[in-house]
């Protein structure tokens, strides 16, 4: 099996971006991507492609997604969708498949526009199946950890507060972020109830976007930088609340399940992250990672995040861009932005939010709800800086 | 919204008729596949009917809803024991007629079979949980 390597990255500022419908999105993440590699690439070295959309806005329903804004025609291209973590699924696909050597240089673009047809989301989610879903929306399924959680562990509504407030301090001084305010811990437990416990500072935002990642096997990345970032493991897997594990009440199964294949295959442990990108779609969904990642023990994320450890400066700084909580969370974009980020932070390359410790191994993370939330999938890679 | 599925789900939703795997235990609801969801395999399955009242292991209020749904609406997921031994159901349920402060983790809670919508003139029934009598 061949290394891979990431060798150019490219984002939009997120944001309600009614003016630019998918294709135009898609174009300007790509066109950023190719911009970006240090040596230049010429579009027709690209020789597959895979395309993380849910298509919420009902504008690709295939590869051509992909094609008609690049003009990556004649080549293979799939389409990855897996609830939230279809970027990152679509990263990994990518990747498994230049390991294996079915390409040498691939494309991975992420893109949703989810301002088109918010309403149409959020109904179709609230009502469906009767006993599983009816009148539950997504607040609720990560809520219902919440409220155990601080049953459980003596986590308090403000420790929960706390991942917004630094990840909307983070999210003010980067540029792609769609919020760039600031807040604190009144702000967040003064904000509207939405399903208690969370409010309203304590969920994303419904913001469109658009990434576009570049990466290259061993063989051919040399031809495009000096300063390539390496695919160093990943891991995917799926789980469900309705199995009965108790465990599943105040954590995310899935995610430590993912966790542990991408570390076994990096051949590192979580002590080795020096930075994350994870899924913050809410504060909670953050506050559980910690654990669920295995960066502090089951239990202790309340503690973790209130003293500091995964601040910017901190020895373990989760979400430096803000995460979903700042910069939005345009659902097919969301995890290959998140890949983005962890390139450019291991090389130094992330301006005011760069992290001070040198970081040498990141890591991206999502989570996904679907079925009603009996079922999620968690989808981690890990990026290094050395091959 | 769509039909069939509520009318294949009536068993479970109007009896809470579940199904109990014979090699693990495991409680298959609503949910009636042959493959059992812990063991992995196609087992042998008995039929088993499940309690009218479930312990609260979790929950939420929801404020944010469309306009077809009344709010602040408290929703839970619940442990429902079976009528003999065994291990009890997980499932989600919406309460009705409940407080939302009243509502706390470790709680019993009824099930109460109501009519939830209908879909073209027809009703479909579910149940719906609220506290037990006495304590409201
Ligand atoms: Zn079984």
């Amino acid at each position: 099996m061949r290394d891979v390597a990431v060798i150019g990255a490219g984002m939009i500022e997120f944001g309600e971006l009614y003016e630019q419908s998918t294709d135009d999105m898609a174009e300007a993440a790509f066109l950023n991507a190719l911009d970006d590699v240090d040596y230049g690439i010429s579009p027709d070295e690209i020789d597959a492609g895979w395309l993380g959309t849910s298509n919420i806005a009902g504008d690709a329903n295939s590869g051509l997604g992909l094609a008609h804004p690049t003009g990556q025609f004649e080549i293979p291209i799939m389409r990855v969708e897996n609830a939230c973590a279809t970027g990152s699924s679509a990263f990994r696909a990518a990747v498994e498949a230049v390991r294996a050597g079915s390409a040498d240089v691939a494309l991975v673009l992420g893109v949703e526009k989810m301002h088109d047809s918010a309403e149409g989301l959020i109904a179709n989610a609230a009502l469906d199946q009767v006993w599983r879903g009816r009148g539950v929306t997504m607040p609720a399924f990560f809520g219902m950890r919440a409220t155990r959680h601080m049953h459980e562990f003596g986590t308090t509504r403000e420790q929960i507060a706390e991942v917004s407030v630094k990840n909307h301090e983070n999210g003010s001084k980067y540029p792609y972020a769609h919020y760039q305010f600031t807040c604190d811990v009144e702000d967040v437990v003064q904000s509207p109830q939405v399903t208690y416990p969370l409010q309203l500072y304590d969920c994303c935002p419904v913001t469109d976007g658009a990434a576009a990642t570049i990466i290259a096997s061993e063989d051919v990345a040399d031809n495009y930088t000096d300063d390539p970032i390496w695919a160093a493991g990943s891991g995917l897997s799926t789980d469900s609340l309705l199995r009965g594990n108790d465990s599943a009440l105040v954590g995310f199964e899935a995610t430590t399940q993912a966790a542990n294949q991408a570390y076994d295959q990096a051949n590192i442990g979580p002590e080795d992250i020096d930075v994350a990108e994870v899924h913050d779609c809410f504060t909670i969904t953050e506050l559980i990672t910690y654990e669920d990642l295995g960066f502090c023990e089951k239990g202790e994320g309340g503690q973790f995040v209130e003293e500091g450890t995964v601040h910017l400066d901190g020895e373990k700084p989760v979400n430096p861009s803000g995460g979903l909580l700042a910069k939005g969370h345009p659902i097919g974009a969301t995890g290959v932005a998140q890949i983005n980020e962890i390139y450019e932070q291991l090389r130094g390359e992330a301006g005011a939010v760069q992290v001070g410790n040198d970081p040498q191994y990141g890591l991206q993370h999502n989570i996904g709800i679907g079925r009603n939330a009996t079922g999620s999938v968690s989808c981690v890679n890990v990026l290094s800086r050395e091959r | 919204m769509h039909e069939p599925p509520h009318w294949r789900d009536r068993p479970q939703n109007e009896r809470l008729l579940a199904r109990e795997c014979r090699t693990c235990g495991y409680v298959s609801f609503p949910e009636h596949r042959r493959i059992c969801k812990r063991c992995q395999d196609e087992v042998e399955w008995d039929e088993v009917r499940l309690q009218e009242r479930g312990t609260v292991r979790s929950y939420v209020v929801q404020n944010r809803l469309p306009d077809e749904f009344e709010t602040p609406l408290p929703l839970a997921v619940l442990d429902m024991p079976q009528e003999t031994d065994g291990e009890p159901a997980r499932v989600y349920g919406l309460f009705t007629e409940t407080e939302p402060d009243d509502i706390e983790i470790g709680m019993v809670a009824d099930a109460d079979l109501r009519q939830l919508f209908d879909i073209n003139g027809l009703p479909v029934h579910s149940f719906k949980f609220k506290l037990p009598r006495g304590e409201r």
